[in-house]
Formats: C-alpha cells, structure tokens, sequence
C-alpha cells in the first residue's frame, strides 16, 4: 500500500475512534509524551494497561463467581480498572467502570454480572481498535514513514 | 396584524367596513384593543414554550387534583346530608310515635270503656225490662193460683163469672201497676180469654174478653186428667177451634181507675193482640219470645206462664205478659243523643229488636208484620255494620264471642263496632253498638294528623335548612381545602423545584471532574503547542487566542462550580489565620495590570484599625475582591477603583476621622444605614470574638440603575444586558459574592453614590486571630524627619497616600506631572541651600501652600527626603527620559529615590535606571504596605550612611551604594539571622514546611532566602527581587560567575524556575501567589512567557519524586510525565513500599550526605541530613496493601521528630472536596485528580518543592 494512504487511513482510523468515544484526550496526552527517549510509549503503556485490566478483569469474575459476593472488593477492582483506563484514555471502558461500581453500591449481583459484561465488552473492542491502530502505524513505521501526530477532532 | 391572527377578530373587522354606527365600531375596536394584549402576552408566552409546557403541567396537575378534591367535597357534602336527614326523621317518627301511640291508646282504652258503659245502659234497661216481665208474670201466675185456689173447681157458672171477676181485678191490679206493661192475657182452660192492653200509641186502655157464652164448664172441665201431651192436643184444638168461632169484645177502660169508660165492641179474635196460649208453653216452664203485633211498630217482648192447677197436676191457664221494647228504644235513642252513634239489640238469629233510630223494626208483609233482621235494616248504618258484622264474624255469633273493631270501615268513615252477647233463657240478644270513630277520635285524628303534619314540615324545614348549613358550612371547608390543596400543591411544587434544583447544584458539584478534566486537558495541549517553536506567528497567535478563551471558558466553568457547590451546602469554609491586608494587597497588585491597561487607577485604602491577622477563609475572600475589582474594572473605562476598608470598633466616631477624603462626605450617610445593620450583630460578634470588617468597593464606572440594585447578585443577571456584548461575563460573579459575603455572615448591597459610578457596601464577620493580639499597620515616622514627594500620575492614590502619610507623621508633598516635579525640586533644593548659605529668599516662584510646605520643612532638623516618582511621569515615547533621569541625578545624593514601575516597563529603563543607582524599584500600585517598605528601607540606609560618615571616607558613588545595598542586605540580614539564631532548627523546618504558616514567619523566611540570593547577585533589594532574577543572567558580574560557577549548572534551573512559578498569576495555587505577594511584582507574563516555556520542559528538573501508585498505567503515565519535566522518579507500587522506601533511603541517603558535606560546618551537616530524600510524594489515595492516607499517616508520624516534612500530593480519582479535606486532614499538601493534568501537578509540585530547592541551595552556596 501506498505510504500516503497509510497514513490517510490512520488519520481517519484514529478520528473515528476518538469520534466513537472509544478514546478521549487522555490518550492524546499519551501520545505527546512519547519521543525521541521513549519511543514505544504508548504501546507500553496500553499493553500494561490490557496486562493489568485483564488481571482485573479475572479477578473480577472470581469475585462475582463466588457465593456471597464481596462486594467491596469488587468495586476496589472496578475502581482501579476506572483509573487505569481513564489514565489510557480508554473512555467507553471508563464509562463502563462508573456503570459497573452504581451497581455495586447497590449490591446487584445481576447487574454486576451485566456490567462485567458490557466492561468485557468495550474492553476488547479497545483493544482490538488499539491493536488494529497499532498495526496501522507500524506498517507506516515499516515502510519508512512517520507517523503523525493525531490531531484535536473534536 | 392582531386580527389576522386572532380569529375572534377577523370576525369584527367585516362590520368594519359596513357603514356602522360609530359607538358599536368603537365598542368593537374596543374588544379588539382588549384582545390584543391577551394576545400579545400569549405569544410571548409562546416564546417561552417551555416554561408554559411546565406551567400547564403544573396546572393540569393542580386541577385534577382540585376536581378530586370537589368530588371528595362533594361526597361528604352528601354523606353529612343524608345523615342529617335520617337523624331528623328517627326523630320526627319518633316523637309522632310516642305522641300518638299513647294518646291512642289511652282513648282507645277510654273509649272503650265508654262504648261498653253505653252499651251497658241498655241492655240495663232490656234486662230490667225482662225482669220486670217475668216478675209480672210470675206475680200473675201466683196470683191467678190464688184465685183458682179460692174458686177451686166452679161449677156453676157463677162461680165461675166470679173467678173470671176476680181474675179481671186482679190481673187489672198487676196491669195497673205497670205502665210498661203491653199486656196481660189469661187464657184458660176452657178458651176463654182475659186480656188487659195499653195501646201506647193511642194511650188507651182496653179490656178483651171472649164471648162467655161459647165456654162451657163442663168441657173443660171434663178433659182437665189427660196427660200433658193429650192436654196440650186438647188445648190446641181447642184454641183453634174456639179461635175461630170465639167472639171476642173489646171494652176501653179508664187507664187509671179501671172503671168501663165505653162500650164493649166485638173484635175479630187475636186481632188486638197476642193471646199467650197453651201452646206457648209445651213444657209447663216459662217461654220468652218477640213478638209482633199489628198495632205496635215495636217487637214486643212476650212471656208465658202455665197457672197450674190447686194440685198440681194440670195447666188452667196461661198468663202471658207483653212488654213493648219501645222503652229499650226510647233509652238508646237518648244515649245516642247524648254520645252519637248507633245501638241495636238483635236476637241471635239477628233480628231486630231495638234501635237507636227511628227506622220501623217491622217489615210489613202480607201475614202482617214481621221482624226484620239487621242486615235488612232500613238505617243505613245498622244494615252496614250488620254487614260488616257478618262478614267479618260470619252469621252465627258464638256465645261468648264479644267483638270490639276498632277500624270498621262502613261507607266512607270510620266506626268503632263492639258487641256484647247478651245471655238470657231462650232468648240471648246481641247488642251491637257502632260509634263513628270521628266522634271519639276525630278530634285525636285530627291533632295527630296535624302534629304529623307539623312535625313533618318542620322537620323537612330543619332539613332544607341543615343541608343549606352543611352546603355553607361545607363550602367554607371546602373553599379552604382547595385553598390548602392548592397551597399544598404549591409547596410540593415548591419542594420538587428546590430538589430538583438541588439535583442540579449536586450534580454540577459532582460533575466538577468530569467537566474540569476536559478543560484543563485542552488548556494544557494548548500551553504544550505554545510551547511548541515550529508554530508560525499566525498560528501562534491563534493558540494563544484559543488559550485566552479556554482559561475564560475554564473560570466561567469554576464560577458555576462554585455557585453550584455553594447551593448545593459543599462549600465549607476554612478557618485559618491570614494577612487580609497582604491578601488585598496582592489582589489590587493583580488587577493593577489590568487597570494600567486602560487607565484606571486602582487605589487600597486600609483604615489603620485594620487587624493585620484575621481568621477565616483567605481563598473566598479573595474570590470575593477578585470579583468585584474585576466586576469594577469591567465597567470602568477611566477614573479609579477605591477599595477602602475598615475594622468597625465601638468607636466608630473616629473611624470617621480616619477616613481619608471623599470618603468622608458619602460617610455619614451609608454610616448610619451599617449602623443599624450591624448594631445587632455587634454584641454578638463582641462575645464571640468575631469582628465586622465593613469594605467599599467605588469606581467610577457606568453605575448601576438603582432599579436594579437588588437584581445585579442574582444569578446570570447583568445591569444591563447589553453590556454582555462590549463587556463580557456571565453576571454568575456578583451572585458568587454575594452568596460568599452571606456565607460569612456579611452583606453587601449597592449604596448611593455621589459621583458617576458603583459604590459596592459590603461587611465580613471575621474571627479575630486566636492568640487575641491585633496587630495593626499603624507606623509612626514622625521621628525620623521625613519628607516624601509623591510624584504620582493617579490622582487618587496620590491623594490617599499624603494623606496617610500625614498621618503618619511624615511630611509630603505632591506632584502630578513632570514639570511641576521638577519645579518643585529645583526650587525646594534652591531654597533649602540657599537657607542654608546665606538665606537668600527664592521664594517668589513657588505658590503659597508649597511656600509654607518648605518653610517647614525648612524647620525640620536634617530631613530626609524620599522622592517616589511614577515612571509613568517620564516621557517613554521618545528618548527624552534618559535625559530626565539624568536630570534628577542631581538630586541623587540629596533625595533617595523611589520607582514606581509598571508592570510592562521596559528593560532599558530599569537597566538604566539601576545603572544611575536607583536601585528602590517598586511596581505600581503604591500602598501602605509598598510605602512603608520604602520608608523603611530609607531609614535603615540612612542610618548606615551616617554610621559610614562618622567612620569613613566617602567612597564613590557608584561603589559605595553597591556597597551600601550590600551593607544594608548584611544588616537586614544579620537582624532577621539574629532573631532566628537560637532556633536554627526552627527555622530550617519552616522554610520546608512554611506554606501552611502564618505570612509573618513567611516573612521571616524569605528574608534569609532573599538575603542569600542577594549575597550571591550582589546588588540586589528585596523588593525587587524578581526582576532581578529574570535578568540574573544577564545582570551577573563576570566576577561573580566565577564565584558562583559551581554552582550554575544546579542554580539555573530553580532561579528559573522560581522565575517562572512567579510568572503564573492565574495560579491557582496559594503558595505561590504568597510567594509572589511577597516579591511584590505583579508579573510581566508577555515578557517571561518565551523564557518559561524553555524552562518549563525541565521545569522539575533535579527533584527526586516518590511516585506510589498501584495501576502500572498510571505509574508508567505518571513517571513518563515527570521524567520529561527532567524529574528522578521512583515508583513504588503500594503504600507500604512508600514507606519503605521513604525509611531506608533516609538512612542511606543521611550517610551519603555526611559523606558528601564532611567538609563544611556542623550546623550544616545536620541541616542537611534533614532533608528529605525525596523532594516529594506522590501518593495514590486507593492502593492495596496500605492506601494513600494511612502511608501518609505513617510518614508523618515517623517525620514528627526530625522536623522533616517531604510533601505529599495526594493523587486521586474523587473529586470532591471532602476527599480533598481528607487528604489534607491525614497531613497531605495537595490534592490533584486522576487523570493527571500535566500542568496542574507541575505547578502543584513546584509550590510544593520551591522553598525545599531554595534551602537547599543556599546551603550548597555557603
């Protein structure tokens, strides 16, 4: 494929996924931290982020699987998945998280389950969107362009 | 256009044009003028279809509910009614009830007894009647028994005339006795017949006998031994017989005497009368019967007797005796005379025997009269009630049968029958006896169909008027239930409005993070892209724009946050200690770049009873200025904005004195108003410790329409709403101040003005500092001869300042523009030396008030004069003010001079300045504060030059006042070292932890700080510190480099660092405002903006940071954004590992350091040791393990000893402002909210970090 594409098609990709509020601002901030010094930033950090929100995600399950719930623990996780995903600026599985911790507070084990769910959900779809964004831009990389910088869409 | 709209009135515009009448077109054009304000009023509602939709919800709700309430109203209505009803009918039933049943009862009773007395009377009379009969026959038979007895057995025909004339005699006698008597008949044996009657009709009397001649002796006598039944034959032939061939005559008597009064005539044979014969007793006992005669018209009551014979044996005769029951009659006619009604006496067989009436008892028929039975009877009311009678009781009446009928209907009314059997031998009567009911009960009837009607109507009446009452009643009740639900409704329409406005501040409070966050990410790219050096000037221009709009958008944004936090009871305010003076001071050195900006003064004018220390929360009462300066500023194009303040004391009289100026003659008015208001709250403000603060805020603006005085502190209101296009705003400012002012249990209002402009009155309840000691600006220079020439360009200030001044004791003199200082210089000097050569009089130029002013001053012993010049005075256009400051380099050894610089004064003219020696450099606005620091720092320089005359030689001037200036930092120095010498660990611990002090140890602080700068820069004042330190690089001596050289590559950066963090005026921080306050430079963003952005990429550079945080995303994000600011960050993954990490790396690095400073004194080495390991901490609040605040917690803990305090900054998710009091609570420093904002931790991290940096490299420096 033609680099200019490539790079037309990226541009288009990564609109679409801030215009889909699958990501916010904060993975813009991501990407202006990376430089010269740090290089794969962003992929190191998003990769920490699915590493660690699968863990959490894991553990989430077990609690919920358990027979009587705990659901301070639950929510604990929820609120770290909360935090590390605003921090990527994974904003769908954020939206997810406030979700799933009202239902926490309210003790609801089914909409917990629901929300356990819906927070799966949007997190592999960041994630096979992070990864496909990726792709893109090594393929960029690999054919020797440079990757440009997102810009502000909306 | 109003008809074409309205239907109604298109319907009027026809007869419009038809030739109508005037006043009907004036009538129509009338209700069309009617119309058109309706109309217009809906289409204006229609305009806010919103608010309507949500009114006519409102209303439907209300209506329905009214509707309900109606039915319900109605229901009770209705229930209340028809129990009315029934209770009112139980009562009239009743009361008839009673009324009736007894009286009834009782007649009744009465009545019957009446009806049975009435019967009883003649059935008296018949049973007297019957006796007397029967003893009339009997006395006859006995009689007749004598006779018979006396003539026993004649034989002769004499004999037997004789006994025939005795029996005449004495059955005459018995007759005679007896008026009543019908009749008296003797038959004998033989057939012949005596017989005595009494026509009562005719009243005669007769005598009836047989023809004697027919009767034998001897046949009757021959056949007087047969048996009774062969007699009885014998008799009834022979009676037939001799019946029929017997002669009888009649001969009338004399009723009385008896005497023969006419001729006998000859009768037909029983035709008179009922001759009693043998056959009518068959059984030789006595018989009764009724009887009818031809000649009477009543039945006539016959009995018979047998006269037996001397032995006994056989019948001689047969006495009858006739009775007419006329009598029986006569008597039941009178009864009913007297009581009305109807009695009759029947047989049983139902005959008639007697009557009340005079209808005829017989019926004729051809066998002659007969008796007629009662159903027969001619009276009608007899022949019904026998009817009656029969029907209800059929025909045979049993014996002991009596029948009392109360209710017999007959024909149309009502009777009353009763019966009574009357029980006689071969004879029982009836007796009936039937009374019209009327007469007894009619009057009865009558009162208790009356009362009935009565008792009905009345009680039909109370009802009619129970149901009006309950209608008006229940109207009232109801007009006030729907009155209450409608209240009802209200307040719960009420509710829900302030609960959803509630919702709604709540929400707005807790989405503070949400909408912060996005902000504060856009303004942060946009400083990195301003950072960015590959922008075009266009493009630069328009971030900076884009920047400019983004920081307004963010403080609209706040402002609404805070009014939401303040509705919705967030917001809580802070008790702490705090300089308000310092605090308005640095407000009013804030707006002054804006004032400067479009040449408006703004002036502080402090009374000197303000306390210097006041508690409370400095934030908010900032806020509250900042507001209204900058609300102040906006609508001020030219003239000045005052903000005066004073303490208000029980002395309020002197207060009066003290202020200064124009403030003196708006004062009384609006004094006694703040009287009034504050009067109550005084006494409780005197025990509590608390003081009233009372402020003014005046400018000359454009004012505000006293109309809408009140309406300005609503929300989103503006005075007038075009000022949002020329001014901008939200009108959100004034609303926030208020809402804080009332929060502090102040008010503040708009007050009348003299002049053009807003005069903002506003008081604070502040609590006095705890320790109870006021400290108090008032200075006293009175002592040091001073003379100050205020050469100011702001009328205002200038005015403010002299007069202060004078108080004060400090001579002053002013001067608005160039010439008139330079006239008053030259002649001043003039005059003083020539005073002082030979008294040559120059007077003649200067005007009288300044003339005396010198005169004066002339008298002062040595004054010392300080000349404060406003750069503004020079002529910056041209070049023409180097050669005005060179001018006044004449009076350079004379006067000591001070500058009052703006803020965008350029370079060049400070250089030159400071190249001249002028080294007392302030910005504008001049204060008391300013004021007085210059004031001081002359005294002190004076009082060192005249200790350097009295020992030295005068040096150069140049040298010598670098000299001096370094002279007087030692001094200043060794005073502020002096006062701290005996604590060193004192004060090594509040320069790290000095943010949270007071501003006076602050001051304390930074004066070492300064000094030490100083020392290494060589020339500079505190007061102009910063401006120094921007041009450090610059400024430096070769010399000095050299000197300082090791320490450049460390000291660069923090200068510039602190350069920069003074840089940031709309820092949010309070630390670094402070910091700023107390450098006293409002600063020039424009010109350090390109310096700060370079810096600002390592801005943290050297700092170690300790960076505990659980989510390795945030760790890993977190650390990338510290490293690139040039940070050493060491993560750690829970609070736990913070603490260890904190504890052992104390220990390692504390050896280090000994290592590293074995060199250098004592005091030093320990001082060192003290510091922290890591300049800062940032800590996550929710980690596992051990969270934020117990690890922060611990670290304070173990910190209590040593006098240490690393900075903790707390990082979290929440952001409310109880997770903030929180963290402040368990010993945190700041507060940031995940996700990190790039620029707010940076500027959190150097106010945090600064006055570490700057103790440590004063240490390193010595």
């Amino acid at each position: 494929m033609e680099l200019g594409q490539m790079q037309g098609r990226l541009a288009e990709y990564t609109r679409s996924l801030y215009m889909e509020g699958i990501l916010d601002a904060q993975f813009l901030q991501l990407q202006q931290l990376q430089d010269e010094s740090n290089p794969d930033f962003v992929v190191e950090v998003v990769s920490l982020f699915f590493e660690d929100s699968e863990k959490l995600l894991n553990d989430i399950a077990r609690a919920l699987d358990q027979q009587s719930v705990d659901f301070k623990r639950v929510d604990a996780h929820v609120h770290q998945l909360k935090g590390s995903s605003a921090s990527v600026g994974a904003q769908r599985v954020k939206d997810a998280c406030v979700a799933f911790r009202n239902c926490c507070e309210e003790q609801n084990v089914e909409g917990c389950l629901r929300c356990l769910q819906q927070v799966k959900q949007e997190h592999y779809l960041v994630k096979n969107k992070l990864e496909t964004l990726f792709r893109l831009e090594q393929q960029i990389v690999a054919a020797g362009g440079s990757v440009p910088m997102a810009e502000m869409t909306f | 256009m109003a008809d074409e709209t309205h239907p109604g009135s298109c319907e009027c515009s026809p007869t419009r044009s038809t030739p109508m009448g005037t006043p009907l077109r004036k009538v129509l054009d009338r209700i069309s003028g009617f119309a058109t304000p309706w109309r217009s009023s809906s289409a204006l509602r229609g305009r806010r279809i919103f608010h309507r939709d949500v009114e006519r919800e409102e209303f439907q709700y209300a209506a329905t509910r009214c509707l309900s309430s109606y039915y319900s109203v109605f229901v009770a209505r209705l229930a209340i009614m028809v129990m009315l009803a029934i209770l009112i009918g139980l009562l009239t039933i009743l009361t008839w009830h009673f009324t009736k049943i007894y009286t009834t009862k009782s007649l009744n009773s009465l009545a019957y007894g009446l009806r049975n007395e009435l019967l009883q009377r003649p059935i008296l009379r018949m049973w007297n009647i019957l006796n007397s009969t029967s003893e009339i026959t009997t006395a006859q038979v006995k009689l007749s028994e004598y006779v018979f007895r006396r003539y026993n057995k004649p034989d002769t025909q004499a004999e037997q005339v004789e006994l025939y004339e005795s029996m005449r005699d004495v059955t005459w006698a018995l007759f005679a006795s007896r008026k009543a008597l019908n009749a008296i008949t003797i038959n004998y044996r033989n057939g012949f017949v005596q017989a005595f009657h009494r026509d009562h009709r005719s009243n005669n009397t007769f005598y009836i006998y047989s023809d004697l001649v027919n009767y034998s002796i001897s046949a009757s006598g021959s056949s007087y031994e047969i048996n009774s039944l062969s007699s009885q034959q014998g008799w009834k032939d022979q009676s037939i017989h001799g019946n029929i061939s017997a002669v009888w005559y009649q001969e009338p008597l004399d009723p009385i005497t008896g005497e023969k009064t006419g001729k006998a005539k000859p009768i037909p044979p029983d035709d008179l009368i009922n001759i009693a014969g043998l056959s009518e007793v068959p059984d030789g006992v006595a018989s009764w019967h009724v009887a009818v005669s031809k000649y009477t018209d009543t039945p006539l009551l016959s009995a018979a007797l047998p006269v037996w014979d001397p032995s006994n044996e056989s019948i001689v005769a047969v006495v009858g005796v006739t009775t007419a029951l006329y009598s029986v009659g006569q008597l039941m006619k009178e009864l009913v005379e007297v009581h009305s009604g109807h009695i009759y006496l029947t047989s049983q067989e139902g005959y008639l025997l007697a009557t009340s009436t005079n209808a005829p008892l017989l019926r004729n028929s051809t066998q002659g009269p007969k008796l007629m039975r009662a159903i027969d009877s001619d009276d009608e009311v007899i022949q019904m009630g026998a009817t009656w009678l029969q029907r209800a009781y059929g025909n045979n009446f049993s014996q002991s049968h009596e029948v009392h009928a109360e209710n017999a209907r007959l024909g149309h009314e009502q009777y009353y029958i009763d019966s009574f059997f009357l029980k006689l031998k071969r004879l029982p009567l009836v007796g009936v006896i039937i009374i019209p009911r009327k007469n007894i009960m009619g009057k009865v009837d009558e009162r208790a169909f009356k009362t009935l009607v009565i008792l009905i109507s009345a009680s039909l009446c109370i009802l009619f008027i129970g149901c009006i009452c309950i209608l008006i009643l229940t109207n009232g009740v109801s007009k006030e239930m729907k009155l209450r639900a409608e209240l009802i409704s209200h307040l719960d329409a009420r509710r829900r409005a302030e609960a959803s406005s509630n919702y709604k501040s709540q929400f707005l409070a807790n989405m503070s993070h949400e909408l912060r966050t996005p902000m504060a990410a856009v303004i942060g790219l946009l400083d990195i892209l301003i950072c960015d050096d590959c922008l075009t000037n266009e493009q630069y221009a328009t971030v900076t724009q884009i920047r400019k709009c983004s920081t307004a958008l963010l403080r609209l944004l706040n402002n609404i946050l805070d009014l939401s936090k303040v509705e919705s009871g967030k917001l809580v305010l802070e008790d702490a200690e705090f300089d308000l003076g310092r605090e308005l001071e640095g407000l009013v050195d804030m707006f002054s770049v804006q004032c400067i900006n479009h040449n408006v003064e703004t002036v502080l004018d402090l009374s000197d009873n303000m306390p210097k220390l006041v508690r409370g929360d400095s934030a908010r009462v900032v806020q509250i200025f900042a507001n209204l300066i900058s609300n102040s500023l906006k609508f001020t194009s030219s003239g000045h904005v005052i903000i005066r303040g004073w303490c208000e004391n029980s002395s309020s009289s002197i207060d009066i004195e003290k202020f200064p100026l124009d403030h003196k003659k708006s004062q009384p008015a609006h004094k006694i108003k703040f009287k009034q208001q504050g009067s109550h709250t005084k006494k409780a403000c005197k025990k509590e410790n608390k003081m009233i603060l009372r402020f003014e805020v005046d400018d000359t603006g454009c004012g505000i329409d006293p109309s809408k005085w009140e309406s300005v502190f609503e929300s989103f209101e503006q005075a007038d709403p075009s000022t949002t296009r020329t001014h901008g705003g939200t009108g959100l400012g004034l609303c926030i101040v208020r809402t804080l002012v009332n929060k502090m249990g102040g008010e503040i209002k708009v007050a009348k003005k003299d002049g053009p402009g807003t005069l903002m009155q506003l008081y604070l309840l502040l609590n006095a500092p705890a320790d109870g000691t006021e400290q108090h600006y008032r200075v006293d220079f009175s002592k040091h001869s001073l003379v100050v020439l205020l050469a100011l360009h702001g009328r205002m200030g200038r005015l403010i300042m002299s007069q202060w001044l004078h108080k004060s004791g400090v001579f002053t003199m002013e001067a608005s523009e160039w010439n008139e200082l330079t006239q008053i210089l030259r002649e001043f000097f003039c005059i003083r030396r020539s005073a002082r050569n030979n008294g040559f009089d120059a007077q003649h130029s200067l005007s009288e008030p300044l003339n005396t002013q010198v005169l004066s001053i002339q008298d002062m012993r040595n004054p010392v004069f300080v000349i404060v010049v406003d750069i503004g005075l020079l002529d910056l256009s041209t070049d023409i003010w180097k050669e005005q400051i060179n001018f006044l380099d004449i009076y350079f050894g004379k006067a000591k001079f001070a500058w009052m610089l703006n803020h965008d004064t350029s370079n060049a003219i400070k250089m030159e300045l400071r190249r001249k020696g002028h080294i007392l450099m302030v910005n504008m606005p001049l204060y008391k504060a300013k004021m007085i620091h210059i004031l001081e720092a002359v005294i002190k320089e004076r009082n060192v030059e005249l200790q350097k005359k009295s020992s030295n030689a005068l040096r150069t001037t140049k040298e010598s006042n670098l000299h001096e200036y370094h002279e007087i930092d030692t001094t200043h120095f060794d005073v502020a070292s002096s006062d701290d010498s005996d604590m060193p660990e004192m004060r090594s611990s509040n320069s790290i932890c000095g943010s949270l002090d007071g501003e006076k140890r602050r001051e304390r602080i930074t004066k070492p700080c300064s000094s030490g700068y100083q020392n290494i820069n060589n020339c500079l004042v505190e007061l102009t510190r910063v401006y120094s330190k921007e041009n450090y690089l610059t400024e430096r001596d070769p010399c000095q480099v050299g000197h300082n050289s090791h320490d450049v590559q460390n000291e660069e950066p923090k200068c510039c660092t602190q350069a920069s963090l003074s840089a940031e005026p709309q820092s949010e921080n309070a630390d670094c405002r402070e910091q700023h306050l107390v450098s006293s430079c409002p600063t020039a963003q424009g010109n350090l903006y390109s310096s700060k952005a370079m810096n600002e990429q390592k801005s943290l550079e050297g700092l170690r940071i300790l960076l505990a945080e659980d989510t390795p995303v945030l760790q890993r994000v977190a650390t990338i954004m510290l490293e690139k600011m040039g940070a050493t960050v060491i993560a750690v993954g829970d609070g736990l590992q913070a603490v260890d990490a904190l504890n052992c790396k104390l220990s390692a690095e504390a050896c280090e350091r000994d290592c590293v400073c074995e060199d250098r004194n004592t005091r030093l080495q320990t001082e060192n040791r003290d510091f922290p390991l890591y300049d800062l901490i940032l800590m996550d609040c929710q980690m596992p393990k051990m969270d934020g605040y117990e690890a922060t917690k611990i670290i304070r803990k173990s910190e209590a000893g040593t006098g240490l305090h690393t900075p903790i900054v707390a990082l979290t998710a929440h952001a409310m402002s109880s997770d903030e009091a929180k963290c402040l609570e368990v010993g945190m420093d700041a507060y940031l909210t995940k996700p990190i904002n790039y620029k707010l931790m940076v500027s959190t991290i150097l106010s945090l970090t600064t006055r570490t940096a700057y103790v440590k490299r004063e240490l390193t420096n010595q």
